[in-house]
């Protein structure tokens, strides 16, 4: 999927501490856990960032942003911490035009029968 | 054994029962006619004889021995007519039950036909009339018309089935009985002879009651006017018809020369209120008599006029016969009222969007807004005529466009009009008859000879488009079906992996394969990878064929003209590739400046004027491992001996990264099932 590439090429690719592609549905699924997702930036202030997610949801992320302004669109990569919040360890700016509802379908295809492939 | 002949069946014949389908022998064959084979059999039915012509579909029965002297036939279909007070019996179909047969009975030469009468229906009039022994006239029509001089004169024309071959075989004509009663006939054919054998007729007759012979006063012509019919009830064994139509196409006079000598035909097409359609054509005298008579537009009453098998290659009306005038054809005029019931015209129009899937030379109607109009062009044809060619561009509400292609005098008539029309703004609805479906550049329509166009027609149909167009059609995009160029996304696309053009053989088939590929530029041919290409200009097009060089100059063949510059257009070779395997393919000037990024001239001087061989690998080097949307024409040619799948780049997209993905996450879903 082009948005691996994208994954790939932006981070150094560590296979040992993998994390789960969520959405916000699926992050109650996976509380305490890894995991990735982007959000679309709704609010930023420092500590925290309250973003929507690719499926309509409210999503807290807490940590502290880089120090570049934040895009439209933003990807964190964490711990989630809650039902709703991630404590976000990585920050990728994915710009400001995104493709929001082909991540969703990924996070569900990646989730659901072809989970095998991503973990 | 002895053979029972069916008993009276010459008084049936003659009396005007044409269903009796009889047994009787023939007595004697003879070849008549100067310039046309006829035969003329003697019947028997073993009491009285007469004399019968053998229709000319049946001859080669007696030439190949199938009919002999003292053959037992059973008539199957024949006529009577009557000319010059005789009656004269024309066998259509018969089968020949025992070949060889002594004579049957006593027969009497009742009827000796003398050479005059066979004579003169060689030069019959068609519309002859028979009596019944009722003294009612019932009119009928020989099919065939071999003594017609128009008919012979249209074997040179075109390619048109004797009227005597139309397939009347087993057919039985239709009469029309104004009072239909028939009388009755005792007949013997019940009993049985203990000491002979009744030969069973191969086809049974169906049941109808035989006519009596009782005779009653004078035998009149019945005068009264023929009635009228539906175009759609007309067939080559009616009686005397007539038809009132409104003429929608008048065809031109034209003129040929075969080996019978000059002649001129026109042919004009009719409509009536039930929505019946057929061609008529005329041929030398005839075309004198109605040519300027026949207006399109107009009503007329028409009758007497012969019918035969329509030719599928010239008239595309929905109707299997056509009808031919001749001397004694009428075509009146009628009254504007009379026609009230009959439309203007006929169409069946299909939405652009069945366009797509119509087949290849199918003819058809098509409605639409014109959006564009070119200019004219000329054209060489393959007779070494030039004409005129026009395209215009048309959309409907099935959100699609298609090219349609005006030829010769579309051009300058309609195609003027289009045009004018189109520049100032008022798009005009445009209602296409008998359009012709080409595939050469995706699916286009052009006209033909029997081609009408209209513009912004009085139709319901034509309201209901402009008023589409007014709302939604002028704001909104129409996908074309007419480029070759299908934008990724639409329906029809077809996506290919690089290993499935082998596997699935595309190209192999007698059409060319449109797919599309995704697929990664992996290396390049690096030489020839452009051609000196003539920049003269056909019409709105640079010609571009291959140009020579000429010591200092270029020339071009087909312009037969030398210039200096030439201009340098790709031709480029390379290797794409996806995850299931490689393929080579070759990209033309517009999709080869897309994916090198320079024209062709640069990186031509590149080459051979700066030899910078570095800099010209780098050129090359920086283009390759870039993926493609490309779309791709696969077609098989002939090379020398041999076969090879070409596959053509007619255009190469970048990536759109959205579409590509959700064309994936599609193709899952559809995988997802299995």
């Amino acid at each position: 999927m082009s948005f691996l590439c994208r994954f790939f090429v932006s981070e150094i690719m560590d296979t040992s501490n993998p994390a789960i592609l969520v959405n916000g549905n699926l992050l109650p699924m996976h509380v305490r856990k890894r995991v990735r997702t982007v959000i679309q930036v709704l609010n930023s202030e420092r500590g925290s960032v309250i973003g929507k997610s690719t499926d309509d949801q409210q999503l807290v992320i807490k940590g502290s942003p880089p120090s570049t302004p934040l895009t439209n669109f933003v990807e964190v990569i964490g711990i989630a911490d809650s039902d709703k919040s991630i404590q976000a360890e990585i920050w990728t700016n994915f710009g400001d035009n995104f493709d929001a509802s082909s991540f969703n379908q990924l996070c569900q295809l990646a989730n659901a029968e072809y989970q095998h492939l991503f973990l | 054994m002895s053979i029972n002949l069916t008993p009276n069946s010459i008084a049936a014949i003659n009396g005007g029962d044409l269903n009796l389908k009889p047994l009787v022998q023939v007595l004697d064959i003879k070849q008549i006619g100067t310039s046309q084979e006829r035969y003329r059999l003697l019947i028997s039915d073993s009491v009285s004889t007469h004399h019968a012509m053998l229709a000319t579909q049946l001859n080669d029965r007696v030439k190949t021995g199938r009919v002999k002297k003292g053959s037992v036939v059973q008539l199957i279909d024949y006529m009577c007519s009557d000319v010059q007070n005789r009656r004269i019996v024309v066998v259509l179909n018969m089968e020949t039950i025992v070949l060889d047969c002594d004579i049957i009975g006593n027969p009497k030469l009742g009827d000796m036909t003398a050479q005059k009468t066979v004579s003169n229906l060689n030069s019959a009039q068609p519309g002859r009339s028979v009596y019944d022994n009722r003294g009612n006239i019932q009119s009928f029509r020989p099919a065939f018309n071999a003594q017609n001089p128009g008919s012979n004169n249209m074997q040179g024309l075109q390619t048109n089935p004797l009227l005597q071959s139309q397939g009347m075989q087993g057919s039985r004509p239709m009469l029309m009985v104004p009072n239909g009663s028939n009388g009755v006939l005792r007949s013997a054919t019940g009993k049985n002879n203990n000491n002979t054998q009744t030969y069973a007729p191969t086809v049974q007759p169906a049941y109808q009651p035989p006519p009596s012979y009782r005779n009653q006063g004078p035998i009149m012509k019945n005068e009264a006017p023929a009635r009228v019919i539906p175009i759609s009830a007309l067939n080559p064994y009616q009686g005397r018809w007539a038809i009132k139509a409104r003429v929608t196409a008048k065809g031109d006079l034209r003129r040929y020369n075969n080996a019978k000598g000059d002649g001129k035909v026109f042919s004009f097409d009719l409509l009536d209120s039930d929505g019946g359609e057929i061609r008529a054509t005329c041929f030398n005298a005839v075309v004198d008599r109605f040519y300027d008579v026949i207006e399109v537009g107009r009503v007329y009453l028409i009758s007497k006029g012969g019918l035969k098998p329509a030719q599928k290659n010239f008239n595309h009306l929905k109707n299997e016969w056509e009808i031919f005038l001749e001397a004694a054809s009428t075509v009146d005029l009628c009254p504007e009222e009379d026609g009230g019931s009959i439309p203007q015209q006929q169409f069946d129009f299909k939405p652009i969007s069945e366009i797509e899937s119509a087949e290849n030379n199918s003819i058809l109607d098509i409605i639409g807004i014109v959006i564009s109009v070119k200019p004219s062009v000329p054209i060489l044809r393959k007779n070494g005529m030039e004409t005129q060619r026009r395209t215009v561009g048309m959309k409907d509400s099935s959100g699609r466009s298609v090219e349609l292609t005006l030829w010769g005098d579309f051009c300058n008539k309609e195609g003027q009009n289009l045009q004018e029309l189109v520049d100032s703004e008022m798009f005009p609805v445009l209602a296409v008859k008998a359009g012709k479906v080409s595939d050469f550049t995706g699916k286009s329509v052009g006209t033909i000879s029997s081609t009408q166009l209209f513009i912004n027609p009085d139709i319901p149909e034509a309201h209901v488009l402009s008023d589409w167009f007014a709302r939604i059609g002028q704001n909104s995009a129409a996908v074309s079906i007419s480029r070759d160029v299908v934008p990724s996304g639409s329906k029809n696309e077809i996506r290919k992996t690089v290993s499935q053009i082998k596997e699935e053989g595309l190209g192999r088939s007698d059409k060319p394969d449109w797919v599309t590929v995704k697929a990664t530029i992996t290396y390049f041919k690096l030489d020839s990878f452009c051609y000196p290409a003539c920049p003269l200009m056909i019409g709105d097009r640079q010609c571009n064929k291959k140009a020579t060089r000429s010591g200092t100059r270029w020339v071009c063949d087909r312009c037969s003209q030398e210039f200096d510059e030439c201009d340098y257009r790709y031709l480029l070779q390379f290797q794409i590739q996806d995850h299931t395997g490689l393929a080579w393919v070759t990209a033309f000037q517009e999709s080869g400046e897309e994916i090198m990024g320079y024209p062709a001239k640069e990186v031509y001087q590149l080459k051979h004027e700066a030899q910078d061989e570095a800099r010209l690998s780098d050129v090359f080097r920086s283009r390759v491992f870039y993926p493609y949307l490309f779309r791709l024409k696969i077609k098989e040619e002939m090379y020398a001996d041999e076969t090879k799948v070409k596959i053509t780049v007619v255009r190469a997209d970048k990536i759109d990264y959205s579409s590509e993905t959700r064309h994936m996450l599609d193709t899952i879903s559809r995988f997802r099932r299995y």
